[in-house]
């Protein structure tokens, strides 16, 4: 059998691969770069963050840890303020819980209680998300906590260009950078297959400014506001709901922190409706922060109320179905879409 | 022209059969020596195939596909 399609350049990676690319190129260009966590050496990282760096770089450069995330992250942060750029990975986000004092008390502060004297130029990265039976430890995002508590930047890629030049950016910033992967996003062959995960990435140098939300697929009836994985729910709604003359535009934050509010107002400057999508709880988090990045600036812009997809303050269940039922999936997205639209 | 065969993942068991999980070039691309062509699974374990040689490259098993391990799943001429 063979498979006829038009040929075309490619040099396609899958998320977690473009991710691996921009830490082994920073990783060669300069000698303070490091990378921390539980797993990360022979493993490569439980989600393929780090497959093969333990081979090219050796085990004083990729470091296996004891599961303390609380010494390693301080670990890091030490490492950080002498001057190296330590990568250091909490295996879950949902594993914050053990050890924020070190991130939000110390890497996060540091710079300020110093009077700006003192740099904590680290990155520290974590895996997020649901929607793949791991329970209600293992499948929170929570990025609006950290977006939440001052002093870190907080980026969040859903592509693997975004991935790679993101993570340039994050070892390159001279600030703590939470840099924050969905397993749904990485291209892994054992999680649920996503075909938005496997993209063009640039060869090369790449960065992607942390700060810039990128539109993701222009239109002009109704602006989603989202990020991570569900960029690429919300682009398959897209592209279902085209040929019924139903224009979306889809806009990935990319970065939570600094929030790219300018992108944010100038797509529903054009659309008058809007439609946030958040994988994570619904109260008090990103998704009423989008809302007000529109309403703190004019109001008038939304033509008809705003609407939050998210999960709706609850544990995010264990069975299938239930799970499906709290994660903002198509389902619901399209749902938000067609009540904007009055259709 | 130069056969990509599905690499052994498993060494109790010859025969054992794999998933071409994911392409990472398509039908008839020109693809240069030791580029990512595809990513194979027997059971959890994941390999890498890349191009054992310059050339363009035919694309011989669709994703998903499963084939006993040793199948040449790709041809480059």
């Amino acid at each position: 059998m063979t498979i006829t399609e038009a040929p075309q350049a490619t040099r396609r990676l899958t998320t977690s691969k473009a991710m691996v690319e921009a830490i082994a190129q920073e990783m060669d260009r300069d000698p303070s770069v490091f990378y921390l966590g539980e797993d990360v050496g022979a493993y490569g990282g439980i989600f393929s963050s780090t497959t093969g760096l333990l081979e090219r770089f050796g085990p004083q450069r990729i470091i296996d840890t004891p599961i303390s995330e609380t010494a390693f992250i301080g670990l890091g942060i030490g490492a950080a303020v002498e001057g190296m750029r330590p990568i250091v990975e909490v295996m879950f986000t949902d594993f914050m819980g053990v050890c924020l004092d070190q991130i939000y008390n110390h890497m996060a502060k540091i710079h300020f209680e110093s009077g700006g004297n003192v740099k904590v130029p680290m990155v520290l990265t974590m895996a997020a998300g649901g929607g793949y039976s791991d329970g209600a430890q293992h499948s929170q995002c929570l990025w609006g906590t950290f977006a939440h508590l001052p002093g870190m930047k907080v980026v969040v890629p859903s592509t693997p260009a975004d991935a790679k030049g993101l993570m340039t950016s994050a070892i390159r910033d001279d600030n703590p950078v939470v840099y924050i992967f969905h397993k749904g996003v990485m291209g892994l062959p054992w999680m649920v297959k996503n075909p938005r995960s496997i993209d063009e990435v640039p060869d090369g140098e790449h960065t992607v400014p942390i700060g810039e939300a990128r539109v993701a697929r222009e239109g002009s009836d109704v602006t989603v506001v989202t990020l991570s994985l569900s960029v690429h729910h919300a682009l398959d709604v897209a592209e279902s709901l085209a040929p019924q003359g139903i224009d979306v535009e889809v806009v990935d934050l990319r970065s939570l922190v600094p929030l790219d509010r300018d992108a944010i107002v100038a797509s529903v400057a054009k659309t008058g409706r809007l439609v946030v999508v958040d994988e994570d709880y619904l109260s008090y988090g990103v998704s009423a922060e989008v809302v007000a990045s529109v309403t703190d600036r004019d109001p008038t812009l939304l033509r008809v109320p705003p609407q939050r997809i998210a999960v709706p303050d609850v544990p995010i269940p264990y069975a299938h179905d239930l799970e499906h039922a709290v994660l903002p999936r198509h389902d619901r997205i399209e749902r938000a879409v067609r009540t904007a639209m009055g259709r | 022209m130069t056969d990509v065969l599905f690499p052994a993942l498993s060494e109790e068991n010859p025969d054992a059969e794999g998933v071409l999980a994911t392409w990472f070039v398509t039908e008839g691309s020109a693809v240069t020596a030791d580029q990512l062509l595809a990513e194979v699974q027997v059971d959890k374990v994941s390999a890498e195939v890349l191009a054992p040689s310059a050339g363009v490259v035919h694309l011989l098993v669709e994703e998903e596909a499963a084939v006993p391990q040793g199948t040449p799943v790709a041809r480059i001429e």
